[in-house]
């Protein structure tokens, strides 16, 4: 009986000759075991705040020309985001009536796609808001923060940039209007490509003034395009993602797994929305089209368009189809925000 | 039996000193790294009117000063756990439950990484 409360001891008191040199093997295990994991976690989260620091840092760009080169009036405009009141710059282009009267009763705002501006010169944004006023809207382009002339922040692709579009519509709503003899807009539509299209959905989903909306090119979720995009960018191996975006979040506030624009869509009926997406794509498959479009439809009462416009590539369909593409945006607005009276 | 129940008695005070001892180092990390970005989001608040490049500056120094903390803080701890433990070995006490803590935080520290592994990825094609 007396060696049987000794062996119930051995765990703590050492009871062989090899006893130390086994502590001591231990010792080493352990120690190894916590370099190996502090080196590994440490270099981990060393590169993973570094791709983040470059995800979210864009460069920006000037304009490269406004609206008076075609012949048209504009006006520039500031006006703060909402909730963060970051003043962005922007222009607004009253419509021009066929008695070349101006008219902002039925005004689009546009919403341009990452690392770019409200000119936007290889999707054609320029040529498009031009297009869109001479068809009778007005068109208020604006840089979303951190592009074109509005303050540098960080690019979050649409989970900050929403407010943006949300300020432009209490801008619309109650800002002090550059054209106050033309009153304020009777009817809010929204126009967005790319990340612009994705941003207008997250912003339209919370604000139900915007009355129809089309998008063109828009992700129906951020996550696979960064798993993609990350890597790529950053010539490290895809387990630097999901880091990359904690990292995001712990500098900048930024959460991409909530940019997600899928899971709001519907929330937006009945209001009309129009989705274009080039079939050729291969930044943004246009599998997202069919996505969105499909979850949008779970709504009762969803009023859901679709164009696939064939051999378009991302945010081409307005350089490839030119014509067709104002005339099906041009229809779909009138449709949706009913005719300009005429009166102000 | 007396001795037995006395040597029970006092084996588990033992092991749960040990134990905590081990886990020294992970309590440190955990609270660093808390404290860290507490303080990189209040930063981040703080200097919202100062504009992106304030702002950015003043998270990313924060979090640098946190990371290279919390590297130093480990390494001291370990090694004045493991000399602890050594001590406490050559009196011939086997320190057991402080080098199971310290394998667990090992484990830990490396989880981030391991989860990071296996996440399931869906990259767009």
């Amino acid at each position: 009986m007396s060696s049987q409360p000794s062996s119930s001891v051995a765990p703590t008191i050492q009871s062989q000759p090899g006893a130390a040199a086994n502590g001591r093997n231990w010792r080493i295990f352990v120690v190894a075991l916590l370099i190996i994991s502090g080196l590994l976690t440490s270099a981990y989260t060393a590169l993973s705040l570094y791709i983040a620091t470059r995800l979210v840092y864009v460069a920006q760009k000037p304009l490269y020309s406004t609206p008076a080169a075609f012949g048209l009036k504009y006006q520039d405009v500031t006006f703060p985001s909402r909730e963060d009141h970051i003043q962005l710059r922007g222009w607004l282009i009253p419509g021009v009536l066929p008695n070349g009267g101006l008219t902002v009763q039925r005004t689009i705002i546009l919403v341009h796609g990452t690392r770019t501006n409200r000119a936007d010169k290889a999707a054609g944004l320029l040529n498009f808001s031009v297009s869109l006023a001479r068809h009778g809207f007005a068109v208020l382009a604006f840089d979303m923060r951190g592009m074109g002339e509005s303050p540098p922040a960080p690019l979050s692709l649409g989970y900050f940039e929403q407010r943006d579009v949300l300020g432009a519509v209490d801008f619309l709503q109650s800002g002090p209007l550059p054209y106050p003899d033309l009153g304020r807009p009777r009817a809010i539509g929204g126009w967005g490509v790319s990340m612009g299209g994705a941003t207008l959905i997250l912003a339209t989903a919370r604000e139900p003034a915007i009355r129809a909306i089309v998008s063109d090119c828009a992700y129906a979720d951020i996550i696979p395009i960064l798993e993609r995009e990350v890597p790529k960018g950053s010539h490290l191996p895809s387990v630097f993602t999901p880091g990359s975006l904690l990292a995001a979040q712990a500098i900048y506030g930024i959460n991409y797994y909530a940019v997600r624009p899928v899971d709001v869509v519907a929330q937006i009926a009945p209001r009309p929305i129009l989705f274009i997406h080039g079939d050729s794509d291969d930044y943004i498959p246009s599998s997202n089209m069919t996505t969105l479009a499909n979850a949008a439809r779970t709504a009762p009462n969803a009023n859901v368009q679709t164009w696939l416009v064939p051999g378009a590539n991302h945010a081409q369909s307005f350089n490839t189809h030119t014509q067709e593409y104002v005339a099906r945006v041009v229809a779909f607005y009138t449709t949706a925000l009913g005719t300009d009276t005429g009166a102000v | 039996m007396s001795t037995l129940s006395s040597n029970s008695q006092n084996l588990s005070p033992q092991r749960g000193r040990d134990a905590l001892l081990g886990l020294v180092p992970l309590v440190l990390l955990v609270l660093i790294i808390a404290v860290a970005l507490a303080l990189a989001a209040l930063a981040r608040q703080l200097l919202a009117a100062s504009g992106f490049f304030a702002q950015q500056q003043a998270a990313v120094i924060i979090l640098v000063a946190g990371f290279v903390l919390v590297l130093v803080a480990y390494v001291i701890a370990i090694v004045l756990t493991m000399r602890r433990i050594a001590s406490w070995q050559q009196n011939g006490i086997a320190a057991r439950a402080a080098l199971w803590s310290l394998g667990i935080t090992a484990l830990i520290v490396i989880l981030p990484f391991l989860v990071a592994i296996l996440l399931p990825q869906h990259p767009a094609p």
